[in-house]
């Protein structure tokens, strides 16, 4: 009897979950990090030549009202810092994208002494957008993806954030509040 | 005045500099480091008012690092660079801070990238990069592939014996 009831609270639930996705999905606000290259993008997508409005996105300028991350490209040990401060100022439920090769392992920066390798040890990634840089073309059937995977409720980012905070969090200190050099010799 | 007779007149007043003449409106001089403040404050009273940057150059093979003082003059048009060489181990250069104000922030940005000591610039600290530890980054020696492993757990990459 209390397993039937538990059941049909999480059938109910799960109903409820679905309604809500799809209703989040056509209504969502991209705040959009412009830290490398991949910023000059954005403007033929937001504006008519191809238009993300007709997708139920909208650009937004504070992280308080963004559903949405857009991180475009290369993300510096500076940078990283003010993403981690954006990411966690944005309420649940979020959603990074990971625009360009660069978010992905650094790209062409991968040995760089300042772009960091992989964005997805600092903060959880939804979906990443390959490409250097991805054309506008991609971007939008990135964003396309991103509605299917919220509708179906698979982009759990956040909550991988939360409940992995413990990891996010020593990769993220062991970067920016380092004490000791990385490689032997160092101190100037 | 053309630039060849102009660098002529700088040698007449300096005669133990270099002078290297590399375009109509670019010219470079190569001068000692106990002398180059005497250059550049006569070079800033020959109207070569303007110090556009300061950047170094690390030549690890000759054990040296070159620092380079990019001036222009509004009144002739003109470009010049003064280099400087200084001996690589402990370098240490005195500052142009009493020619130029501004020389202080270029002066605190090329201590950061190579370690380079300016002696008298009171202000050295951090300018750009966040929480450094390492050898500075613009070193040849410093390995930043090594670092960048290290630092962003990249570990062997696909495709990497
Ligand atoms: S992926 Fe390419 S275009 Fe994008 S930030 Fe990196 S280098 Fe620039």
């Amino acid at each position: 009897m209390l397993d039937k009831i538990q059941k049909d609270r999480e059938k109910r639930q799960s109903a409820w979950e679905a309604v809500i996705n799809y209703f989040r999905k056509r209504s969502l606000y991209m705040l959009h990090y412009c830290t490398g290259c991949g910023a000059i993008e954005l403007p033929p997508i937001m504006t008519s030549r191809w238009d993300m409005e007709r997708f139920g996105i909208a650009p937004m300028a504070t992280p308080r009202q963004a559903d949405i991350l857009l991180v475009t490209g290369y993300a510096s040990q500076k940078t990283i810092k003010r993403l981690i401060y954006t990411y966690e100022q944005m309420p649940n439920p979020k959603w990074v994208l990971g625009f360009g090769s660069c978010t992905i392992n650094g790209g062409i920066y991968w040995d760089s002494y300042n772009v960091i390798n992989k964005l997805d040890r600092y903060i959880p990634i939804d979906l990443f957008i390959s490409g250097c840089m991805p054309r506008p073309q991609s971007i939008l059937s990135a964003m396309k993806k991103l509605q299917e995977m919220i509708g179906k409720g698979e982009a759990k980012g956040y909550e991988r954030y939360k409940q992995n905070y413990e990891w996010y969090k020593k990769n993220q200190r062991k970067l920016l509040e380092r004490e000791t050099p990385f490689l032997d010799g160092g101190e100037k | 005045m053309k630039i060849k007779e102009m660098l002529e007149n700088i040698k007449k007043e300096f005669p133990y500099i270099g002078t290297e003449i590399q375009e109509e409106k670019q010219a470079r001089i190569y001068v000692c480091n106990d002398k180059f403040l005497n250059i550049l404050t006569y070079l800033r009273n020959e109207k070569f008012e303007h110090l556009a940057n300061i950047f170094a150059i690390d030549w690890i093979d000759e054990k040296e690092f070159e620092i380079n003082y990019n001036l222009w003059s509004y009144e002739y048009l003109v470009s010049i660079i003064v280099k400087v060489r200084i001996p690589r181990d402990k370098a240490k250069i005195p500052t142009a801070l009493n020619i130029w104000d501004h020389a202080q922030i270029y002066e605190r940005e090329v201590h950061e990238f190579f370690g380079i000591e300016f002696i008298g610039n009171p202000d050295l600290s951090p300018l750009f990069l966040h929480n450094w530890k390492d050898l500075p980054p613009m070193r040849k020696d410093f390995d930043t592939e090594a670092f960048s492993r290290k630092a962003f757990d990249v570990g062997e990459r696909e495709g990497e014996k």
